[in-house]
């Protein structure tokens, strides 16, 4: 591109300068300067998409990053964005240069098509039975029986574990009931008006939603199916049966996305009452903390399926949860069981403390460890309906819930559990009051972390001064500062603020949502079973458990460092112990929205169409919307130079600039670059009114060149040799390539295409108020010096505009930066730098074997631009 | 390039709120502002009073953007629309950018935005007429 742009502005200039030329009839001139202006102002909004697509682009390549939370409406909104513009592009393109590149809309369309098919392709439900008892069920049918039920079905029918007697209601069924009575499209509906503002309305939609799902009437087909399951049910389990209604989403229990505790479980539930907490569970697919959930996590509102599990209830005397290996610490393949008295609920909602049994692997599964804590309350069925927190009573609060013959059978279903599944496991279990046998309730992939131990380096006792707090149950580790905010009620969910440290006094599953946007958090109850210990580590998310008396501790707005792995609380921020964390989890890495803005990418961002040169540079060989992009930019450009040579356009064509003396710089100026009509060969820089090309000059021109680095033998034996191959770099021969530098202008638009010495260098500046389109690009190559040293100026360079701000990119010896999006004046501020270097950078490339030489320049270029920047700088002296 | 003059606006949306908000927006920013509610009274100004640049929701009841777009070019090939469009009809978009559509934005705008398509899609207009002087309105 830079030698076509030179090349191109020669032969434009030679033409403009052509004694001979007839002049056109004035009418005639007046067609063309319309013609032109039609062009120009399609070559402005041509680059103003230009600029669009690679704002858009870098927001794509910013999500595919994973570590940011977006949903599926960004990934729609960046392609459509995308798509339009490049279509926006192609008709400008078609206004500049009509009928000459035809087949962009071809490749247009072919490009469009694959991203459609992509963005609307829909899981389709593969079974339409809306019932299916679990002894049907096995762990490949997920997508009709949601993960929760399709894995309990291998529990039973496949390893022949106790299971309760129960039935799920499938996909095909929530596909039913959300297609009756246009309950989706409603749904669909009230998401598309919450918009990109999902934060502040969720509450609001989420209510209107469930509403909605709750006072829907059972669509006839579901209400007869399910009456069919009941009765089955009753003749296995001979009688009357009350129910644990749950959960059993699709999506749910996938491995790294636990949705812990997202969703709502009904527990003894009459089969009279049932129709009314199903709906309840469905509802619960668009709870605050679900929805917030999915949207942080990648998912997609229409891949969830919020299948219904129903078992029937296990009365328990003790429940709980039982990690087949410890969740923290990978090298640790202990059996870690958590246990309380009555229902394992109360383990789960991690209210209550839990006894803690940790199982050896080895052949008499000996119990290594055991702490037995005060489990004041429990939560039984309570006779009419639902279950109630009762004391447990004197005497009964202290005793372990397990005897060692149940922790061994524990440990033991645990391992042929996790031998099954060849992962890990998560398991609720339950010890029925009516038979003593142990249930299995549920199981599902674990997540397990990296435990880190401080090395020698980290000396503690250099930061106890600092230390408020020491104990606690690390149930995320990491570590992570913020300040504090303490959440009690639910409105303090909406005043939290990112970033900060949580802290509460119980680890309930209600405080998920802020999870996501905490540092830390801090609770003074709770334990590593819980679902908000699930989430945090799911999230990455530093978390300390069983911090007493932190409520009272703590001040909101107090600085802190949570050192989950240490149990410590610090105030201030401990810079050492913060670079000692662990690095961020890519949360939606993996996820189906993630993958689906991946597969889109895929269609956009990829540049094949690299070299201008090259024969394949045609609009044929555009495969991706940056090829189209690309080559309609590279195009353009060469339109709007060639048109002038094309029409005979004298008028058009360029002044040599007169800066006190005429000068090497050539200005073709396209529209409104010039204050007035311009009669002789020569314009003054007060003439000029491109502000961006004044801009530029006034960096160029502030500060004088102190000429060419003293340079060293090796620099200097450098050029010696690459002179002896290329005539045109020995200093002293005049070439036509020596310092030539063409402007193309208007008000607001300017290119330069210029080589000073031997590099070249193209800028290109849109600025004007309208800040969204402003953009700087500016490519700088070659040298005289050998590549090595070229290279040293190219990352030099590359090092300093970096620091004002410019996104570079270096490939070979090319440099490549660009920025767009800002205000004028910080605009006009960096194109002072973009000039300040053209000039200053000269013949650098000489000293870049030399690291003090290398220094010197850094500290004096960042040092002018500074002044420069702040303004120290009138123009001065000429270049 | 010429600076555009006042440049007259027909703002359709059958929105309540956020047409006069964004009508008001853009009285304050020096352009003249007619609205409508619907396809039916956009066409009805685009015959009496001309405007120079129409604003066109895609998603109105009675008279779809698109069919209503169709008509006011009929009426008066001049005129340029930027229709106004949710994220999930790209597809409807490019097809009436290809059918004349001066531009497309996504609700929710960005009102800077809409000023500089809405003055874009006036010198495209202005330079249009020039080019066919026959034809100007």
């Amino acid at each position: 591109m830079l030698k076509r742009l030179a090349d191109l502005s020669r032969k434009i200039l030679s033409l403009g300068r052509e004694p001979d030329l007839p002049a056109l009839p004035s009418e005639q001139v007046e067609a063309l300067q319309l013609t032109f202006k039609s062009r120009y102002h399609s070559f402005k909004l041509l680059l103003a998409a230009n600029t669009r697509i690679l704002e858009v682009m870098a927001d794509i390549e910013r999500a595919l990053q994973g570590n940011e939370p977006f949903s599926m409406s960004f990934v729609q909104t960046a392609s459509a964005s995308t798509s339009v513009n490049v279509f926006r592009m192609i008709k400008d393109m078609e206004n500049i240069a009509p009928g000459r590149y035809d087949a962009l809309r071809v490749r247009f369309t072919a490009i469009q098509r694959e991203i459609d098919a992509l963005l609307a392709r829909k899981k389709e439900i593969s079974d339409q039975r809306l019932v299916v008892p679990l002894s049907d069920l096995t762990s490949d049918m997920v997508d009709i029986a949601g993960g929760k039920m399709a894995n309990l079905g291998d529990v039973k029918n496949r390893l022949h574990l106790n299971v309760p007697a129960g039935f799920v209601i499938t996909a095909a069924a929530h596909e039913l009931f959300m297609n009756t009575n246009g309950l989706q499209k409603e749904v669909d509906r009230l998401f598309q008006v919450a918009g990109s503002d999902m934060d502040r309305n969720l509450d609001l939609v989420s209510s209107q939603i469930r509403q909605l799902i709750i006072s829907a009437d059972v669509p006839e087909p579901i209400y007869l199916a399910v009456v069919e399951a009941y009765q089955e049910m009753r003749r296995e389990c001979g009688g009357e049966v009350r129910m644990a209604v749950r959960s059993s989403a699709y999506g749910e229990d996938a491995e790294n996305s636990s949705f812990a505790g997202q969703y709502r479980s009904e527990l003894n539930v009459k089969f009279s009452q049932f129709f009314y907490y199903y709906k309840q569970v469905m509802a619960s697919k668009y709870s605050v903390q679900a929805i917030a959930y999915k949207q942080s996590r990648g998912f997609r509102d229409e891949d969830i399926a919020m299948c219904v599990g129903c078992l029937a209830m296990v009365e328990a005397i003790a429940g709980g949860v039982i990690y087949t290996r410890n969740p923290l610490d990978r090298r640790d393949d202990n059996i870690f069981i958590n246990a309380t008295w009555g229902l394992p609920k109360a383990v789960v909602d991690g209210d209550v403390l839990c006894d803690l049994f940790v199982v050896s692997r080895d052949d008499d599964l000996t119990i290594v460890a055991r702490e037995v804590r005060e489990k004041d309350f429990q939560i039984i069925c309570y006779e009419g309906e639902g279950c109630i927190r009762q004391e447990t009573g004197a005497g009964v609060a202290s005793q372990p819930s397990l005897t060692d013959e149940q922790i061994r059978e524990l440990a033991d279903l645990a391992i042929r559990i996790e031998q099954y599944y060849e992962t890990p496991q998560d398991i609720e279990w339950a010890v029925s009051a009516e038979d003593g046998r142990i249930y299995i309730l549920q199981s599902r992939p674990l997540q397990q972390m990296e435990l880190m131990v401080p090395g020698e380096e980290l000396d503690l006792r250099r930061y106890e001064p600092s230390l408020v707090s020491e104990g606690g149950i690390n149930a995320s580790p990491g570590v992570a500062s913020g300040n504090v905010f303490k959440v009690a009620k639910k409105v303090d969910i909406l005043q939290f603020p990112e970033g900060a440290v949580l802290v509460v006094e119980q680890a309930l599953p209600t405080w998920a949502p802020l999870v996501a946007r905490a540092a830390a958090v801090i609770s003074e109850q709770g334990g590593f079973a819980g679902h908000l210990a699930n989430v945090a580590r799911e999230f990455g998310i530093p978390a300390l458990f069983g911090v007493t008396g932190a409520m009272a501790k703590l001040n909101n707005g107090d600085r802190v460092t949570v050192a989950a792995d240490l149990g410590r609380v610090y105030l201030g921020s401990i810079a050492p112990l913060l670079e000692w964390k662990r690095p961020e989890t890519r949360l939606m890495v993996g996820s189906p929205v993630y993958e689906i803005l991946h597969e889109v990418s895929r269609h956009i961002i990829p540049l094949n169409l690299l070299d201008p040169e090259s024969r394949d540079f045609q609009p044929e060989n555009c495969r991706t919307f940056h090829d189209i992009t690309r080559f309609i930019h590279e195009k353009s450009v060469q339109e709007m130079f060639s048109f002038g040579k094309d029409h005979h356009f004298s008028e058009r064509s360029s002044k040599q600039l007169h800066y006190r003396v005429p000068m090497n710089w050539w200005i073709l100026n396209l529209d409104d670059g010039f204050v007035d009509e311009i009669k002789g060969k020569y314009v003054r820089l007060e003439e000029i009114a491109s502000v961006p090309m004044l801009a530029f000059w006034e960096g160029f021109a502030a500060i004088p060149w102190d000429g060419p680095p003293a340079m060293d033998g090796k620099g200097m034996t450098s050029i010696m040799f690459r002179s002896t191959m290329n005539t045109a770099l020995v200093p002293g021969v005049k070439s036509k390539y020596a310092d030539r530098n063409y402007f193309m202008i208007s008000k607001n638009f300017c290119t330069l295409s210029s080589r000073l010495g031997y590099h070249f260098s193209t800028m290109e500046a849109m600025v004007s108020e309208r800040s969204v389109e402003n953009y700087l690009g500016f490519k700088f190559k070659g040298g005289a010096a050998d590549f090595e040293r070229c290279l040293g100026r190219v990352h030099f360079i590359r090092e300093i505009l970096e620091r004002y701000g410019f996104r570079a990119v270096v490939n070979a010896d090319n440099l490549d930066a660009r920025m767009e999006g800002h205000e004028m004046d910080y605009m006009l501020g960096r194109l002072k730098i973009l000039g300040y270097l053209t000039l200053h950078t000269r013949q650098l490339d000489m000293i870049m074997g030399n690291t003090p030489m290398v220094n010197y320049y850094m500290t004096k270029l960042t040092r002018d631009i500074d002044s420069l920047l702040a303004g120290r700088h009138a123009c001065q002296i000429t270049a | 390039m010429e600076k555009p003059k006042k440049c007259k606006v027909l703002l359709v949306d059958d929105e309540d709120i956020f047409r006069e908000a964004t009508a008001r927006q853009l009285a304050v920013r020096g352009f003249a502002v007619q609205t409508a509610n619907c396809g039916e009274a956009a066409l009805e100004l685009v015959r009496n009073d001309p405007p120079e640049v129409v604003v066109l929701d895609q998603e109105m009841p009675g008279m779809h953007g698109s069919e209503t777009f169709i008509n006011i070019k009929r009426i008066n090939p001049l005129v340029e629309v930027i229709m106004l469009t949710g994220n999930t009809s790209v597809d409807n978009a490019i097809h009436l950018m290809q059918q004349g559509t001066f531009d497309y934005l996504m609700k929710p705008i960005n009102i800077d935005e809409l000023l500089y398509k809405i003055e874009d899609a006036h010198t495209r207009k202005q330079l249009n007429e020039k080019k066919r002087p026959d034809n100007a309105a």
